[in-house]
């Protein structure tokens, strides 16, 4: 993908870098090198240096004068070689809860047979160094603190390096277009979980889940039914695979209701709903969520939850 | 992992020391020895603080220190802060900081202070030995900065190593163009001040006894390399100052007066004159040496009428001048002050000595024969000694009446004080006679074991006529040079004889390599100051500064440019050949056929593109089969290659 000179040009492109997809491989596109502080500082030292043999007219002097000069120069394709040629990606980063820290995982590869010294990841103010030995592939972990449910998009992350004399740093920011899911916050607003239970011929009316416990038979295991529901006693005593059945299950599924928290804000009333799909697939109850916009049919698993939180997450989003 | 926040590894600590004390030692003996045990002590100290680190002082223990110390170089040196006073500072100072330093940046610090320290000590000497030294040095400086930037816990690391090494081969080309093309400056930015270096070889005042102390020296005072021919080794007189004035006890150089200049005459250029490059090493005195006598002055250079070759400023750098003598005498005027000036002695010369050069004036009035016949004096009763009886108040006298053993100054002082008394005007030559030659480099060595006097005496007919007593005693030291290496003080005078065998001879050639790569150091690195850029630049049409920063910007432009692009080449990755003619293949069908679908696997293209080759499927087919076998099979890839080539649409 070409560029056009304005966007060569740019500004964002050296400080927050180019837009990257997926996969990115380091190269002179992606990276700046300029003196850093400790740089500048020996500019002042050659400079000293070079006036020192300028007024003793010393030809030595400038012999080690310029050879410092110059190697301070071709340090920079050694800051450049440690950086390029990096195979950067973004590993899958779990979905996290808004207010929690949302970990970004960064799958990092080198293939060039070159080991890589003191290279670091830094993504706001977070920082982290790491070696690579040739041929080696590693996978940093980087968190970033999360406010507001939704797709989080990552800031630019940079990658930096200031080896091999630590006077040139040279640095590739990325900016990875892969977000991450960012569920409400649970927060329990102290709302008793009001179920809508339907029954066979569908009059719904609501009632607490109080009786979620009371034991009431057994009944032959299916697949995809929480493990807590075996009875492990009849299973002991190679009676078979039973689950227990509990009085609220008979007959009745839970409905995580929008409706139901009906006093608090769009934002609590999210918050709520994604404690209890946590209190409930905690319980191994089986649960369906309703929306305004969509409605999920009562289950429960671990992807069931996922979906659930999904819908929370993006609720109007 | 902040990387700001580390603790230094305690093998960056060792090598930082170790580095601080090589940069110490060529100071030993250069500086005050005070300051050299002071920065070594602060570099035990902090050795010390690795095994008891309770030992580690706190920054209030550390100021103070810092400030006595400092205080200390102020005491010594005053405020005139020149390079022994700055020397000083810096290494008290590096060793300071390393016993604060606990971070990367400390570390950081004292590396940068070791490059500036690196290049002290060439401030007071700039032999090649010290240049290798300096080298491995930067080196070391340089890998001390790669250790802690790259937070290695282990010296023993190759790969840094080679890093480091391969850093330092591509810095030397870019580091020779700035050498050659950055503008060099005639004369300090601001004035130093004036630092108490010996000065080595002849001084401005000579005593029966001083030359004598230089015959030890193997030291180089200057070197020579004549253009077209040589004059034999009797002939290498290296005509220097001329004195004049003398008390009895010793003999004082007096700067000729303005007048003295412009009675100087250049003589016509001959063919017969020999011609010549001198390559004068520092040694912090106005006066240049010739071969007796020079013709002309060179540039920035004047010739006064006793012919003395004066710079304006003390020689305090290597430097090169190309001259002209000859050695025929010409004939000229002896003005009265001159004649007076030759003549005039001491009032308190000993009647003894006027005697007897009345006593030679009485036999023949013809001063070739009283030259003659004080030489013949000479030979008689005298013997040529390293190691003369020490002379009390009447030197002159005490030498010829007394101890009649000395040196070349013995008898030059005496001979000129006996040719004055005898009415011949005279004068004393300070210079060097002979010379080492190196075969190998073609060049002549003058060192200061040549350092010698002898006497120009004023004759009616032929002008001033150089006469050198020492020669009537012993022969041998104008024909052969004084072996500074076999000399020792109560022996007898070894001279070079020719020629050496066995391992001497051995010896003898490695001596001449050694003293050619000196030269050639000394002639293209050292001297290579404003003059002789000015010289080699003018060569390629580089006259004046700009063009040297013109040019200087261009080279190292291109130079970088340059690495850029080789670095790129060496970085692209290399497809490996039998993909490389896959896709020629692939290329060549997609002609006449559609081109292959990036996704598209051989088998699949190929078999897609049968319809367009009909009489071709067998062929295609068979490098079908060819490429997978490459690619997953065992079979070598040039099979697949060879075929693809032979394939013909």
């Amino acid at each position: 993908m070409a560029l056009t000179l304005s966007q060569r040009l740019s500004f964002q492109r050296f400080t927050r870098g180019e837009a990257a997809s997926q996969h990115v491989i380091l190269n002179h596109r992606r990276i700046f090198i300029l003196p850093s502080k400790a740089g500048l500082s020996l500019a002042l030292i050659i400079l000293l240096m070079l006036i020192a043999s300028i007024n003793y007219n010393n030809s030595l002097g400038f012999v080690f004068t310029f050879l410092l000069a110059a190697a301070a120069q071709t340090s920079t394709f050694y800051s450049y070689k440690n950086l390029s040629g990096l195979h950067i990606s973004l590993a899958k980063s779990p979905p996290c809860f808004a207010g929690d820290k949302a970990s970004i995982n960064i799958n990092i590869r080198e293939k060039n047979q070159r080991m890589r010294w003191q290279i670091s990841a830094s993504h706001l103010n977070q920082q982290q160094s790491f070696n690579l030995a040739a041929d080696e592939q590693t996978i940093l972990c980087l968190t970033a603190p999360v406010k507001t449910r939704g797709w989080y998009q990552p800031e630019t992350i940079t990658f930096s390096c200031s080896f091999p004399f630590g006077i040139f740093r040279a640095w590739s920011p990325l900016r990875f277009e892969q977000a991450i899911l960012i569920y409400p916050q649970p927060i329990d607003s102290g709302h008793p979980l009001q179920t809508t239970i339907y029954d066979h011929i569908g009059n719904g009316h609501s009632s607490t889940t109080t009786g979620t416990d009371d034991f009431v038979g057994l009944k032959p295991y299916q697949t995809g039914q929480s493990y807590r529901h075996i009875n492990w006693k009849a299973l002991a005593a190679e009676k078979g695979i039973y689950s227990n059945v509990f009085s609220a299950e008979q007959s009745k599924d839970i409905y995580l209701d929008w409706q139901s928290c009906h006093n608090l804000s769009t934002e609590n009333k999210l918050s709520q709903l994604c404690f209890w799909i946590l209190s409930c697939e905690e319980k191994g109850l089986s649960y369906g969520l309703r929306l305004p916009s969509v409605e999920l049919a009562p289950n429960n698993g671990h992807k069931h939850q996922a979906d659930c939180l999904k819908q929370l997450a993006l609720y109007e989003h | 992992m902040n990387t700001n926040t580390t603790q230094l590894q305690p093998s960056l600590i060792k090598l930082l020391l170790a580095i601080a004390g090589l940069l110490i030692i060529p100071h030993i003996g250069q500086l005050n020895p005070l300051f050299v045990s002071l920065a070594f002590a602060l570099l035990v100290w902090r050795g010390l603080c690795l095994y008891y680190p309770k030992l580690l002082p706190n920054k209030w223990l550390l100021l103070p220190l810092a400030i006595l110390l400092g205080f200390i170089v102020m005491k010594t040196f005053g405020m005139a802060f020149g390079r022994d006073a700055s020397s000083s500072l810096l290494i008290i100072l590096m060793g300071l900081k390393l016993l604060e330093s606990r971070s990367e940046r400390d570390a950081q610090a004292v590396i940068y202070m070791g490059f500036f320290v690196l290049i002290t000590p060439f401030l007071f000497d700039q032999r090649i030995e010290l240049a290798i030294y300096a080298m491995l040095v930067f080196f070391a400086l340089l890998f001390a900065l790669i250790i802690n930037n790259s937070q290695s816990n282990s010296l023993k690391n190759p790969a840094l190593l080679r890093i480091c090494g391969s850093i330092l081969l591509q810095a030397i080309p870019l580091m020779l163009v700035f050498f050659l093309l950055f503008p060099r400056m005639i004369g300090p930015l601001w004035s130093m001040p004036d630092e108490q270096s010996a000065v080595s070889g002849l001084s401005d005042q000579i005593n029966p006894g001083s030359v004598s102390n230089l015959a030890l020296s193997a030291e180089t005072a200057f070197r020579v390399r004549f253009i077209n021919q040589a004059p034999s080794q009797k002939e290498l007189y290296w005509r220097g100052p001329v004195f004049w004035e003398t008390d009895g006890q010793r003999w004082v150089l007096n700067p000729p007066r303005k007048k003295s200049f412009q009675r100087a005459v250049n003589w016509p250029e001959k063919t017969s004159d020999y011609q010549y490059t001198l390559m004068m090493e520092p040694h912090k005195q106005f006066w240049l040496y010739a071969l007796d006598s020079p013709t002309s002055a060179p540039d920035k250079v004047s010739l006064s009428a006793d012919r003395q070759l004066l710079l304006n400023t003390k020689l305090s750098r290597n430097l090169s001048f190309e001259l002209r003598s000859s050695i025929s005498r010409r004939l000229m005027q002896l003005n009265k002050e001159d004649r007076e000036r030759g003549l005039k002695i001491p009032e308190n010369t000993n009647p003894k000595v006027l005697e007897l050069a009345e006593k030679w004036r009485s036999i023949s009035a013809e001063p070739r024969n009283i030259i003659r016949q004080a030489l013949q004096y000479f030979n008689r009763e005298f013997y040529y000694t390293l190691t003369p009886p020490s002379l009390g108040s009447d030197p002159t006298a005490e030498f010829l009446f007394e101890t009649k053993r000395g040196f070349c100054g013995h008898f030059a002082t005496s001979f000129a004080t006996l040719m004055r008394a005898a009415g011949i005007p005279a004068r004393l030559i300070g210079g060097y006679q002979g010379g080492v030659y190196n075969q190998l480099g073609g060049f002549y060595t003058i060192r200061q074991a040549d350092a010698h006097v002898w006497v120009e005496v004023w004759l009616a007919e032929e002008g001033w006529v150089r006469i050198d007593p020492t020669a009537a005693i012993a022969p041998n030291r104008i024909e052969h040079s004084v072996d500074a290496s076999l000399q020792r003080l109560n022996g007898e005078i070894n001279f070079i004889l020719n020629p050496p065998d066995g391992i001497r001879q051995w010896a003898q050639q490695l001596n001449w390599v050694l003293h050619s790569i000196d030269f050639y150091w000394q002639n293209a690195v050292l001297a290579y100051g404003p003059e002789k850029q000015h010289e080699f630049l003018a060569g390629f049409g580089i006259l004046d500064w700009q063009d040297m920063i013109t040019w200087l910007s261009i080279i190292s432009a291109l130079m970088i440019g340059l690495s850029i692009t080789v670095f790129f080449i060496l970085q692209r990755p290399k497809t490996d050949p039998v993909q490389q003619a896959y896709l020629k293949l692939c290329k060549k069908l997609a002609k006449k056929s559609s081109t292959r679908l990036p996704h598209e696997t051989s088998s699949n293209y190929f078999a897609r593109i049968h319809s367009y080759y009909p009489e071709k499927v067998h062929q295609l087919n068979i490098l079908n089969r060819l490429y997978l076998a490459s690619r997953y099979g065992r079979v070598a890839g040039e099979k697949f290659i060879k075929a693809a080539a032979k394939l013909k649409i």
